[in-house]
């Protein structure tokens, strides 16, 4: 009768080991909850976090954008960053629009690292979301900051302040 | 009843053997272009006599994205963000694949800095992977509870990576000759936190499962890979270290600085669905490994002091012009900080940058085993050619031989001990 006992003992080792395991699983309810609930809590993000494009203005809240368009050449999504500019009678560069199709965009930050003067960036703003696909393209207007945000944004990131 | 009977239990027809005289037809069964539990879109066209598998087909190309075409129509830092799509559980890798193949071209050198930098984010993201299919796999095989504990605890390490890069998944981090940023100061610290808090973590998941005899019955002796198998059908990654092969390029080719760091390579003895479990698990505490001791080497330290080093540089530039300038003389040169100790290596303007006609071929040990990138450049800011070798589409093909004479029911517990990623596989 080996073969029974060995039988016997590999089923005591097995219930062993599922209560074992079972155990392991208990010890879980005396632990907190790891899940954050949302709404009323809000994640903790890292303030290099892809989210929301906006550009940063001067101190005085004029344009910082000499378009350039270096964001909408390393942009790996077609015709997503479109400016249309021209340059006033000292030859500086005046922006009349500055679009961006944020349902199109895939967060890459590939445009934030190639602007020559730190304009356009990428704030931990997640909330996107709209009712219809024409609400989601952000004109010049809804993408700039105030002055004091753009200071403040960039004192968070530990970048230069603006100077002339 | 004698002892036999215990063992074996069978229903005997008289008259009748199961394995011959059973005049039945195969059942040719379509298990469709979305179930096999949800690794992604694949359809196996499956011939079944009864409950066995007598046949198998699997079809690809469902997600089909045209990565490598995409690459010759944009530049080459455009193309960047792209190849995170590619394999989004450990997209460290592909970039890392895709970064070594510009670099090898253009024969840009690589700060010491980065080169463990890079080591430390691609083991971390060998863990998420890992765990990810952890929970999946055991999902697949019934357990539901694996798979949450996996999920909260890979959060942590996305917590990392987000402090660095900015994002989750898509990291986009790695740049020719360097990386997009500097870590950020305190990181290491976060790191070296969570290698103290995992591997706890990790005996807790051991217990659940290691020795749970459910495990043990559905996935000992199942689904063998030997040498051969693996060699046919070029099976790499723990797939065939659990064949009993040590294979892993860290040790045998070794890339970044794997050869300055000691570890080991697991290996199964039988190469079936448990040893492959095993050699995972095994492998995660590996990368704890490499990574504390990658911390402790890593050349400039935190980012703070390496910010602080800097900083001093500068002001011995400043001294040095505020004192040229009353003497009339020239500044004297200061010497800048070791240059291992730069996130960055040449600085290059990543929106016109073209590396010098030529081709190369890297390599890199992937989380799903030997991950390729071949790349010809023809000297203009965009590639000739990207050729992506994905350890998926490989470990993939070798499923309908495996299947061959299993049963149904084990189909699940085979292709996910398997770990394939379907994105990966159609690119």
């Amino acid at each position: 009768m080996s073969q029974d006992q060995n039988k016997n003992s590999q089923v005591f080792e097995g219930m062993a080991n599922i209560g074992k395991g079972m155990a392991t699983v208990m010890k879980h309810f005396g632990r907190k909850p790891v899940t954050l609930e949302y709404p009323e809590v809000m994640p903790d993000l890292s303030t290099r976090f892809h989210g929301r494009l906006a550009l940063l203005t001067k101190s005085d809240g004029t344009d910082l954008c000499i378009g350039c368009k270096a964001c909408a050449k390393v942009c790996p999504c077609n015709d997503l960053i479109q400016i249309e500019m021209h340059r006033d009678e000292d030859k500086k560069p005046v922006i009349d629009q500055f679009t961006i199709d944020k349902g199109r965009c895939i967060f890459c930050g590939n445009c934030t690292e190639v602007c020559p003067v730190d304009c356009i960036k990428m704030l931990p703003d997640f909330e996107l979301s709209g009712y219809s696909r024409e609400e989601l393209v952000l004109d010049k207007h809804d993408l700039t900051l105030t002055g004091e945000e753009s200071d403040e944004w960039r004192q968070i990131r530990g970048m230069n302040p603006h100077v002339e | 009843m004698t002892a036999t009977d215990v063992t074996t239990p069978q229903i005997q027809i008289p008259g009748v053997s199961v394995e011959q005289d059973t005049d039945t037809e195969d059942l040719v069964v379509n298990i469709g272009p979305q179930h096999p539990s949800t690794h992604g879109v694949l359809r196996l066209i499956t011939t079944l006599n009864g409950e066995v598998v007598k046949e198998m087909e699997a079809v690809i190309g469902y997600l089909h994205r045209s990565k490598e075409k995409m690459a010759e129509g944009v530049s080459y830092f455009q193309y960047q963000p792209t190849i995170d799509r590619v394999e989004y559980l450990s997209s460290f890798y592909d970039h890392y694949a895709y970064v070594t193949a510009v670099e090898k071209i253009a024969g840009l050198k690589v700060p010491k800095r980065v080169e463990y930098i890079r080591m430390i984010t691609m083991e971390l993201n060998r863990i998420t992977s890992h765990l990810l299919w952890f929970g999946t796999f055991l999902l697949d095989l019934g357990a539901t509870s694996p798979f949450f504990y996996a999920f909260r605890d890979r959060e942590e390490i996305f917590k990392i990576f987000e402090d660095i890069t900015g994002a989750r998944m898509m990291y986009n981090y790695y740049r020719f000759g360097g990386l997009n940023n500097d870590i950020t100061p305190g990181w290491l610290d976060k790191v070296r936190y969570f290698c103290d808090w995992f591997p706890d973590r990790l005996d807790e998941y051991e217990a659940i499962v290691n020795k749970n005899p459910i495990v043990m019955d559905r996935t000992i002796g199942l689904g063998l890979i030997d040498r051969e198998l693996c060699m046919k059908y070029g099976v790499t990654g723990p797939n065939i270290r659990a064949a009993g092969v040590p294979m892993d390029l860290r040790k045998t080719n070794p890339y970044c600085c794997y050869d300055e760091i000691e570890f080991d390579v697991p290996v199964g003895e039988r190469g079936d669905v448990y040893d492959r479990y095993i050699v995972r698990m095994k492998e995660m505490r590996e990368s704890l490994r490499i990574i504390r001791q990658a911390i402790d080497k890593i050349p400039g330290g935190d980012a703070a002091e390496v910010e602080k080093l800097r900083q001093a540089v500068a002001a011995k530039e400043e001294a040095a012009k505020a004192k040229a300038k009353e003497t009339g003389e020239k500044p004297e040169p200061v010497p800048p900080i070791n240059p291992d100790f730069e996130f960055k290596g040449q600085k290059i303007n990543l929106m016109t940058y073209k590396p010098p006609a030529g081709e190369a071929y890297t390599t890199v040990e992937s989380p799903r085993g030997l991950l390729g990138c071949y790349m010809i450049s023809d000297g203009t800011p965009k590639a000739a050619r990207v050729k992506w070798r994905g350890a998926s589409f490989s470990n993939l093909a070798a499923l309908p031989e495996l299947m061959i004479g299993q049963l149904y029911p084990d189909l699940m517990a085979i292709f996910g001990s398997l770990d394939v990623i379907m994105p990966e596989v159609d690119r």
